[in-house]
């Protein structure tokens, strides 16, 4: 279990010595009757790499919409590098790459080589050509037409642009949406890579698996709230409880109790159900100890359908009656723990 | 070098850049050395697109080549400008507006809808830069359409006028060009990309015709005459024809070409206001 509360793999400072990156203070804003921000609290410290995870319609774009100022929230307050978005984004210190939508949000007509310097130009200390050439892996892009790059590629300039300023924090809304299997797992090591470097990178998504595999942090939005935050690990964890069913003779519940990875268990005569982090180690236990048990079943919470528990899936009931339980059995840190 | 990837977190040393005073000289230099790079990359983008420019010049051109055909050699319009003057300064007002609309209104929209527009939203480039560029880029459109239609009226629409005369002529429908690159921006601000077209069209032919460019103002009947008045290229052919006969130039024409500008341009600053607000855009 220590190991679902570790801090960020690659920390280099006590937390609490990190400045903050970006801040929302009590943010909330509507769409018409349509709540998109309900009174969003968050906090990123400078050089997280966070995935804000959540369903259509969380409200994810509409937070990197007001990070970058491209919509001002009607009430609360928002704080990227210590000033208002439009500054930041003016000063040149954040980089985004937006949803583009029907388009490939590139210029049309133009060599990417020729997009590339126009973006460089527009930022009074842009990063140097070679250097986003590499990170952004588009040397072999260069000599095209924007209008002729595949899906993949497409993005990858994109990503270039967004990082085009050398900024300190990067803002991505669904990058790889778009993408194959193979160009997503490549996009996702850039993005991985340009964190490391200390600076910070924010995305939204809907696969829980790339929030696991990249971030440091995840934030799950719903409803336009925070209903989860804390490491990927952590959250994988707490959705990833599987039930085991099983029949044994003579149920023991306090050994039943001590198995590896047990978090739960129900007796009823000789049936058995058991909650499990790990099913695989409970099972291994149960063999282990030799417990004579039959006619097993385990079921549950694939990843996707505990992320639907997670967020509510959208019912009456917002998730927040839901989530707190299992989340805060498995340790995912509140915002107010960090 | 820099650009190893195992280099060290160089976060910003660029940031101290903050931290030094900035001469107003700099802050200048940093205002606007987006908008010189933008306006070369957008002039660039448009000079290049030649199938864009073919249309866009190729079309009024041959609009005023088969309206040289007919048989109006000896008429007069307001009894002292020959018909052969008047269609071709109608004909550079009419290849002007169509330029201007195309480069504004059709490009601007389809661009808006990409994304791209919104990408550059997210960069240090001010939204005041992205709008004049575009008004820019459109002129530098409308420049040879101009040329051009003056071109063929030197050589087949029997016009003779002195070299300082068509230089004065071409600078004056340039400059009273301009509302139309602010209406063709603005109408690419408003208008959805399959809108565009029809909307550009409709337009181009609307402001045309009751501008008078295909029948004199004065021909047409009063209450037309009216609407004709309140109409850009009304004023710009008619100064230009002023010019032309060595007439004052009645301020009321620049004022009202003035106001459309100003009216556009607030438009346009509305429209941007708006989609902050909701936040698209």
């Amino acid at each position: 279990m220590s190991s679902l509360v570790a801090a960020p793999p690659d920390a280099t400072a006590p937390e609490s010595a990190r400045p903050i990156a970006l801040s929302f203070q009590d943010v909330t804003h509507r769409y018409g009757s349509r709540i998109a921000l309900d009174r969003l609290d968050l906090e990123v410290l400078q050089g997280e790499v966070l995935a804000l995870l959540g369903p259509n319609g969380a409200g994810k774009s509409t937070t990197i919409s007001a990070l970058l100022g491209l919509l001002r929230p009607q009430e609360g307050r928002i704080e990227v590098v210590g000033s208002d978005p439009r500054q930041a984004v003016a000063d040149g210190r954040v980089g985004a790459m937006l949803q583009s939508g029907s388009g490939i949000g590139l210029p049309p007509g133009v060599r990417v080589d020729e997009a590339l310097s126009l973006v460089r130009r527009l930022y009074r200390r842009p990063a140097p050509l070679a250097q986003i050439v590499e990170r952004a892996d588009v040397g072999s892009l260069l000599r095209q037409r924007t209008d002729r790059l595949s899906g993949g590629q497409a993005q990858r300039v994109r990503f270039a642009i967004a990082i085009a300023g050398d900024p300190e924090i990067v803002f991505l809304d669904e990058p790889t949406s778009a993408m194959d299997v193979e160009s997503r797992q490549g996009f996702w090591r850039m993005m991985r890579n340009f964190g490391n470097e200390g600076r910070t990178v924010l995305f939204a998504t809907h696969h829980l698996a790339e929030a696991d595999e990249i971030s440091d942090r995840v934030v799950v939005l719903n409803h336009g709230r925070v209903v989860a935050d804390g490491p990927g690990a952590t959250l994988k964890a707490a959705v990833a409880t599987r039930r085991l069913r099983f029949v044994i003779d003579q149920p023991d519940r306090p050994e039943l109790s001590d198995l590896d990875g047990v978090t739960e268990v129900s007796v009823c005569g000789t049936g058995v159900s058991i909650d499990s982090l790990d099913a695989d180690a409970t099972i291994r236990d149960l063999v282990g100890r030799g417990v004579q048990f039959r006619d097993l079943e385990i079921t549950g919470a694939g990843l996707e359908q505990a992320f639907v528990a997670l967020t509510g899936s959208g019912g009456a009931d917002p998730a927040r009656t839901v989530t707190p339980t299992p989340i805060a059995s498995a340790g995912v840190v509140a915002r107010d723990g960090r | 070098m820099m650009d190893s990837p195992g280099a060290p977190p160089t976060l910003s040393n660029h940031r101290s850049i903050h931290g030094e005073a900035d001469t107003p000289h700099d802050r200048w230099r940093t205002r606007l050395t987006p908008l010189l790079a933008f306006c070369q990359f957008e002039v660039g983008r448009l000079l290049r697109s030649w199938k864009f420019l073919a249309i866009t010049i190729g079309f009024p051109v041959i609009f005023y080549i088969l309206f040289l055909g007919d048989h109006t050699a000896g008429k007069v319009v307001d009894g002292t400008v020959p018909w052969r003057v008047y269609l071709m300064v109608s004909m550079c007002s009419f290849g002007a507006l169509v330029a201007a609309l195309n480069a504004g209104g059709t490009r601007l929209s389809m661009e808006r809808a990409s994304g791209w527009a919104r990408q550059l939203r997210v960069t240090p480039l001010p939204a005041w830069s992205y709008v004049a560029t575009k008004v820019i880029a459109s002129m530098f459109v409308v420049l040879p359409v101009i040329i051009l239609v003056e071109a063929v009226g030197a050589g087949f629409g029997d016009v003779r006028l002195g070299a300082t005369t068509w230089a004065g002529l071409t600078l004056l429908l340039w400059a009273t060009s301009l509302p139309f690159a602010v209406l063709g921006v603005f109408i690419g601000f408003l208008v959805a990309p399959e809108a565009a077209f029809p909307v550009v069209t409709g337009l181009m032919f609307i402001l045309g015709y009751f501008g008078g460019l295909f029948n004199p103002v004065s021909e047409m009947p009063g209450s037309l005459q009216f609407i004709a008045h309140l109409m850009p290229n009304y004023h710009q052919v008619a100064l230009a024809l002023a010019s032309l006969d060595n007439q004052t130039l009645t301020p009321s024409h620049w004022l009202i070409l003035a106001g459309y500008v100003a009216v556009l341009a607030l438009a346009i600053a509305w429209k941007h206001r708006a989609e902050e607000a909701r936040g698209v855009a």
